[in-house]
């Protein structure tokens, strides 16, 4: 039986700056001590999307004082944490150093361990801390950077199988906000009047329909969303609500089908082995409710147990890099030099076929 | 007082351990890497402590370079000093290129320090013939900053100093120096001598963040009736 170990988290791969203290038990739970989460939403607003230079500019002003905060609501001291966990990668460059180069002080003052943590581990290990799943389990991630769907075996044995082949999801909803004159960021704001909307006003497609491969695809809906709307512009209040409408209900018909296929798969791999297996759901999309009543449906269909952290726990946050530290820590996974390197790219799993650019810096998705 | 000092603002990736009461340098590591400063910062760091004979708890005084440089460069020093001062309970402050600069010339008349800022600009600062700071730091075209030196009498000290003197008014001043990065060792010293501020050090940019926001991407909406 392992002991307890009590890590710090360190979270700066886009717009959010965030610290955390989690404690991990022996017995393989988590308990959350201190999530500190400073989102720069306004710093972008003007910009209508993340500007990587003020994003980095943002983190490195705030980031020393909301570790301090981390720790004292945390109630520990340095000297009392078993490791320091920052994310490496994959995301923006400039943040991921100021988090890095943080976490890598804290360390080397401190004669701590560090742990260079990928951002998408943190993501796919969240819901052992809020959950206690065992493996295996699927993991759809949907967010403003990704969309994969993740089949989780353990901790660092990651099969992605399927991946955005274009936009990621976050992405399509907050270029549709843009397109029709929404604030930033657009997800909620085209929530909100899809509500109001009709959708099936507008004919839109569902992209890669009936193909046997698990990838996604939401390229093509973004340019039918142009297209319909710039055909009926000026637009009304009205017009914006079907759009949304359609546009949404395009989304979830996409995910319904695309996300059956990977349950289907995991089902006839793992079927006889669990009664109700778990689907995982993580990112800042997952906070649409219209998105989660389409998933957690289609798992009910299919005998799939539908598992959502906290919204908090869901968009970015320090406590799934802290957890990510204990999980490699626990299973005696050895910390990281002090000379590792952030990565903007980096693959959870590294034998994944790249299925769009591959540059020096590795595979983009 | 034992005092670390680092600058990756540049091409330099820079560590120097000194002692402020006997004037000494204790241990200091530069290596000439252009880039990956993020990687090679805490082994470097390491090297100048171990050369000194001193650990990391020893430390009473954190000196980091803000710059201005590379924004990259500049914010892989300032977070990992910042993260040492919370970790340390340690004092710290930020020196810009220019303080640092301005040490290794001698006094005696005044002195324009010129950074090379790239897109044909140069950041740069007037320091009077004491080594005192005349003006703010600013970032000037080539032209501007000649006329500067003109008028203050001033010889042109740093890395865009040619760039200054090779201007259509600049054709008589004298380059004192083209160095791109200070001596660490007078970072070290600045550091030890200049009293800590209120707040935690910040890069300085000189330019703002490249970016413009985005207007007409949004289709046309109609009027709402009066």
């Amino acid at each position: 039986m392992d002991t307890a170990t009590c890590i710090l988290g360190i979270e700066t791969s886009c717009d959010e700056t965030a610290a955390a203290v989690v404690r991990r038990h022996g017995d393989g739970s988590g308990e959350i001590l201190s999530d500190i989460v400073f989102s720069q939403l306004d710093e972008h607003a003007a910009y209508g999307g993340v500007v990587p230079e003020i994003a980095a500019r943002a983190h490195v002003e705030r980031l020393d004082g909301l570790v301090e905060k981390a720790l004292g609501d945390a109630g520990v001291e340095l000297g009392d944490l078993d490791a320091i966990a920052a994310t490496a990668g994959p995301g923006l460059i400039g943040g991921l150093i100021v988090g890095l180069m943080t976490a890598k002080a804290l360390a080397a003052a401190g004669a701590k361990p560090l742990y260079a943590i990928n951002h998408l581990e943190g993501h796919a290990l969240t819901a052992r801390l809020t959950d206690g799943l065992e493996f295996p389990y699927l993991l759809l991630l949907v967010s403003g950077g990704h969309t994969q769907m993740i089949l989780v075996r353990g901790v660092g044995d990651y099969q992605r199988w399927g991946t955005t082949i274009d936009d990621a999801l976050g992405e399509a909803f907050d270029k549709t906000a843009k397109l029709l004159g929404l604030p930033y960021p657009g997800g909620p704001e085209v929530e909100r009047a899809a509500a109001r909307g009709d959708a099936t006003r507008f004919d839109l497609p569902t992209p890669l329909r009936g193909e046997k491969r698990l990838d996604f695809s939401f390229s093509g809906l973004k340019t039918a969303v142009r297209q319909a709307a710039q055909e009926i512009a000026p637009l009304s209040d009205k017009d914006i609500a079907d759009i949304c409408a359609s546009f949404q209900g395009a989304i979830t018909a996409t995910l319904r089908e695309r996300v059956g296929r990977s349950l289907d798969r995991f089902a006839g791999i793992y079927g006889g082995e669990r009664a109700d297996p778990p689907l995982v759901v993580a990112g800042g999309v997952a906070a649409n409710s219209a998105i989660r009543a389409c998933l957690k449906d289609l798992c009910g269909e299919r005998g799939f147990r539908f598992v959502a952290p906290p919204l908090q726990l869901c968009t970015d946050n320090g406590a799934m890099i802290a957890w990510a530290g204990a999980e490699r820590m626990a299973r005696g996974i050895g910390g990281d030099r002090l000379d590792v390197a952030p990565r903007s790219r980096w693959p959870l799993d590294e034998n994944a076929v790249a299925r769009v650019g591959h540059g020096k810096r590795g595979a983009k998705a | 007082m034992i005092t670390l000092a680092i600058d990756t603002s540049a091409r330099l990736c820079a560590a120097c351990v000194y002692d402020a009461a006997n004037s000494a340098v204790l241990g200091r590591a530069v290596e000439d890497i252009g880039r990956g400063h993020a990687e090679r910062l805490f082994p470097v760091i390491g090297a100048a402590l171990h050369e000194a004979g001193v650990s990391y708890r020893d430390l009473r005084r954190l000196g980091v370079s803000v710059g201005p440089g590379s924004f990259t460069g500049v914010r892989v020093g300032v977070s990992a000093m910042r993260g040492l001062a919370l970790a340390l309970s340690c004092p710290i402050v930020g020196i810009t290129a220019f303080e640092a600069l301005i040490l290794d010339v001698p006094k005696g008349r005044p002195v324009l320090i010129i950074q090379d800022a790239r897109r044909g600009e140069v950041f740069v600062q007037l320091f009077d013939d004491e080594g005192r700071a005349a003006n703010a730091p600013a970032a000037l075209s080539f032209e501007a900053a000649a006329a500067l030196a003109q008028s203050a009498g001033a010889g042109l000290y740093g890395s865009g100093a040619p760039l200054v003197a090779d201007t259509a008014n600049g054709a008589d001043l004298e380059i004192l120096g083209d160095v791109a990065a200070a001596d660490i060792a007078s970072y070290a010293r600045c550091a030890a001598s200049k009293p800590p501020a209120g707040e935690a050090p910040k890069p300085l940019y000189l330019r703002a963040a490249d970016a413009k926001p985005q207007a007409g991407f949004a289709l046309p909406r109609k009027v709402p009736a009066p």
